[in-house]
């Protein structure tokens, strides 16, 4: 009883720490960019750089429905590469087919984050094997589906998602269409966090699932949803990804734990109960301008990895360590 | 009793930001005494405890035990020195065997291989002088709550714990568990062991204490030997005031309509159930803990449901397959296990209390909209006496009444008929459980109805209109309002089955 005034000062501290985590440290890393190239402070190179980190950024807002709700994805990449393959081999150098072949993308996707979610709801397997089963399967699929290698080209009209950038565009002078489309797909996803009721149910769920549904929240079905979302944004993301970069094989490797990655950074939880959407954007934005830094900074690839491993298991290990403290 | 004390604190004083928990505290135990402390929560008992167990560091006063002082910065040096501490919440292994937690962190080896036999046995000899009649060779999951606190016991034991403290432990007991637990107190204290018990039940402190300490506030407000301290006196100095304000007066008006009836209601657990809960009505419900009084408030919530019978609401007849369709249908749960049934521990008392709302209403709904709005829910939240600072604060920094009252509110917001408590004041502080008790008979008085499913009688006494008695999954009986814990306690041990028969409808 007298002791609420205590604890509650220090327990708004973390919520507000974990919103601006994210954020201060993409402010760091971009000075830092900035200050090695400081053509980077140009509009027009930010927006390039917006361009570039708009697939891992999307990645992460659906990652992060899915760690709220308590669970992992890693499908995500697998999805991304199967759709660059699936919309080679579908458009088929046909630029009509397009929009045809989007939407059956769309399609794929969903299945996949139905799948995921009904036997994580149903069958009770843990998130984590479920989504590597479909990571599996649907990289595996790909692969044989594309004959092991890529195939075709991607016509204009799709690549342009990725790759078109208006230029003289009144006051800002540079927009790239992807920059409008993680946009896009930023307020929706925001939207279905804090515009409906669905994020509120989602954080409960993932908080205590039993509390949930003993109080009549359609535990399954928040969780399933949650999956579909994060299967949507790997499609989205795949397209973008086709766009820039063209056809391959390993077009999606490596991204779902860059987009686990993005969200911890962020300040989500993981196991669920904890986070925002500007978790997974801000989180996203650091473990890029962060792959840029060490680019500039002359690194090798190969240490990319090394770093997000580090940075991975500083950023959980600094959550415990903030949540523990106050306890 | 000329014995120097086993143990003695003086002075205690524990100060944390913005709270004096203990100011000055003394107390002490004799060899072969128990001793209850009694307080409110929030009084400092657990703060004491913790400092006894080494989990805390006094900012004054010192420890003696057996006359030799001592300071302890590690939980692990309490227990070298023969203080065990038997948590309301126990700390068993729920997969490994009971001998394994038993020797867990002292394990017999014989050139460094488990001894598993000696082990065994050893353990088989510590269960059968507390006279627990359990096999070592159990897994501990397997056990009811009740065994588990004995094997804990046990494990205490082991230690040969000259100081055994027991923060609550017939909280998670039924009446015959519960005794069988005063029992085997009784027995330790023969056996010399001075033991530190704390309890909400009064009942219990005034038949097992040799002497009774009261904090308050962190200061104590007196020691007592048990024949100066009856249960009023007790009451009022934890709480500043006289019992009988303590359990609400009984309804002025009859019972009204019928709001649901469960005729035969049947499952693995539960055998012909038949009884109806009426406008106005608070049932209560007791029985040994595996009558299947658990079960019960399962089927009612659609958690555990019934697989047979009928259960109709106001006359029209409802499945309750899930928590979702009960919700649906006007019923509300509010779990014994609050923390683990009952809560979204990290999110916020506001976000708690809106919990069912959100989830029954369309998925599209602005979250801000009506009463699902935070000046709303805020407003519901004051008018239950919710205390926390902010009510955007975690609920799990809440205390336990307070946490029960955000419950309500989720229940009331939702605008449920009936509402389903089990245990709905254990850990509950007196001030807070009267509050609560006040609520439930409000909510009654409103032409809705309560079940109230309790190990606590003389809760069920003061707060049921009417009292369902369960014994092995089928109700044995019911009684009237005013009767006695002893009417109770023969249905519940299936001596009057064939009398009462008929009352349960």
């Amino acid at each position: 009883m007298t002791t609420v005034p205590q604890t509650s000062l220090s327990l708004r501290r973390p919520e507000r720490l974990a919103l601006n985590a994210g954020l201060v440290i993409f402010v760091a890393l971009y000075a830092a960019i900035a200050f090695l190239q400081p053509n980077y402070l140009e509009l027009g190179l930010f927006m390039n750089f917006l361009r570039r980190a708009a697939p891992l950024v999307i990645l992460a807002c659906g990652q992060l429905y899915v760690i709220l709700t308590g669970g992992f994805d890693l499908s995500m990449g697998a999805v991304a590469t199967l759709v660059v393959l699936a919309a080679s081999i579908l458009i088929n150098g046909d630029p009509d087919t397009t929009w045809a072949v989007i939407g059956a993308l769309y399609a794929m996707g969903i299945a996949v984050g139905l799948v995921n979610g009904l036997v994580v709801t149903f069958l009770k397997v843990p998130s984590i094997i479920t989504t590597l089963g479909t990571m599996l399967l649907v990289n595996g699929l790909a692969l044989a589906w594309s004959g092991g290698a890529a195939r075709g080209d991607l016509p204009d009209n799709f690549r342009n998602l990725g790759r078109l950038v208006w230029r003289d565009v009144p006051v800002i002078g540079t927009l790239p269409l992807a920059a409008v489309v993680l946009a896009g797909f930023v307020a929706l996803v925001w939207f279905g966090l804090n515009g409906t009721v669905y994020g509120k149910r989602a954080l409960a769920v993932g908080d205590n699932p039993r509390a949930a549904e003993l109080a009549g929240t359609p535990v399954a079905a928040t969780r399933i949803l949650a999956f579909v979302v994060s299967a949507v944004s790997a499609v989205t993301a795949g397209i973008l990804i086709g766009g820039f970069s063209g056809v391959s094989v390993n077009a999606g490797e490596g991204l779902e734990l860059q987009a686990i990655a993005a969200c911890v950074i962020g300040g989500a939880q993981l196991l669920g109960g904890r986070g925002s959407i500007w978790s997974a954007v801000f989180g996203a934005l650091s473990l890029f301008a962060l792959f840029t830094l060490l680019n500039l900074l002359g690194l090798p690839q190969a240490l990319r990895d090394s770093i997000q491993g580090l940075i991975l298991i500083a950023a959980v290990g600094a959550s415990t360590w903030r949540i523990r403290r106050r306890t | 009793m000329t014995a120097v004390p086993s143990l003695s604190m003086t002075g205690i004083s524990k100060a944390f930001p913005g709270v004096r928990a203990l100011d000055g505290v003394d107390f002490e135990c004799l060899p072969g005494e128990v001793h209850a402390i009694c307080g409110e929560n929030g009084a400092g008992k657990s703060t004491l405890m913790k400092i006894l167990g080494g989990s805390y560091r006094p900012d004054a006063g010192t420890i003696h035990l057996a006359g030799k002082t001592v300071q302890f910065t590690h939980p692990r040096q309490a227990a070298e020195a023969g203080i065990a501490t038997i948590h309301q919440e126990l700390s068993l292994l729920p997969h490994r065997t009971v001998a394994d937690n038993i020797f867990m962190g002292r394990e017999i080896a014989r050139h460094g291989i488990l001894d598993k036999a000696a082990m065994r046995e050893r353990a088989a000899a510590l269960l059968d002088r507390i006279g627990a009649q359990i096999d070592p060779q159990a897994l501990v999951s397997s056990l009811s709550i009740a065994l588990q606190q004995l094997v804990e016991i046990a494990k205490a034991l082991l230690l040969d714990a000259r100081i055994l403290v027991m923060d609550e432990p017939t909280a998670a007991l039924d009446e015959r568990d519960s005794r069988t637990l005063l029992n085997l107190v009784d027995g330790l204290r023969g056996e010399g062991v001075s033991i530190v018990y704390i309890s909400h039940r009064m009942p219990e402190v005034t038949a097992i204490a040799d002497r009774i300490t009261i904090l308050k506030d962190g200061q104590k407000i007196w020691t007592r030997p048990r024949d100066a301290a009856p249960i009023s006196e007790i009451v009022r100095a934890m709480v500043g005031r006289d019992l009988k304000d303590f359990y609400p007066s009984p309804p002025a008006s009859a019972p009204g309509e019928v709001l649901v009836a469960i005729t035969g209601g049947t499952n693995s657990g539960l055998q012909d159930i038949t009884f109806d809960v009426r406008a106005g009505e608070i049932v209560g419900v007791a029985g040994l803990e595996d009558s299947g009084k658990g079960a019960l408030a399962q089927a009612l919530v659609g958690d555990v449901p019934f697989t047979g019978g009928t259960v109709a609401l106001r006359g029209r007849s409802i499945d309750l397959r899930t928590p979702r369709q009960a919700t649906a249908a006007g019923i509300g749960y509010l779990p014994g296990d609050r923390k683990r049934e009952g809560l979204a521990l990290r999110q916020s008392v506001r976000d708690n209390a809106l919990l069912t709302l959100r989830s029954m209403t369309g998925i599209f709904t602005r979250p801000q909209r009506g009463a699902l709005a935070s000046a709303v829910i805020d407003e519901r939240l004051r008018a239950m006496d919710v205390r926390a600072a902010n009510f955007g604060q975690e609920i799990g920094t809440l205390s336990g009444g307070n946490q029960q009252k955000a419950i309500i509110v989720r229940w009331l917001a939702q605008a449920s008929d009936i509402l389903v408590f089990v245990e709905p004041t254990r850990g509950i502080d007196i001030a807070a459980k009267a509050a609560i008790y006040d609520t439930m008979r409000r909510f009654a008085d409103a032409g809705r109805g309560i079940v109230v499913i309790s190990s606590d009688m003389p809760e069920l006494i003061g707060i049921a209109d009417r009292v369902l008695v369960m014994h092995q999954g089928r109700l044995s009986g019911a009684v009237p309002r005013g009767a006695s814990e002893e009417d109770i306690m023969h249905l519940a041990l299936g001596l009057a089955e064939a009398r009462h028969e008929e009352s349960g409808a």
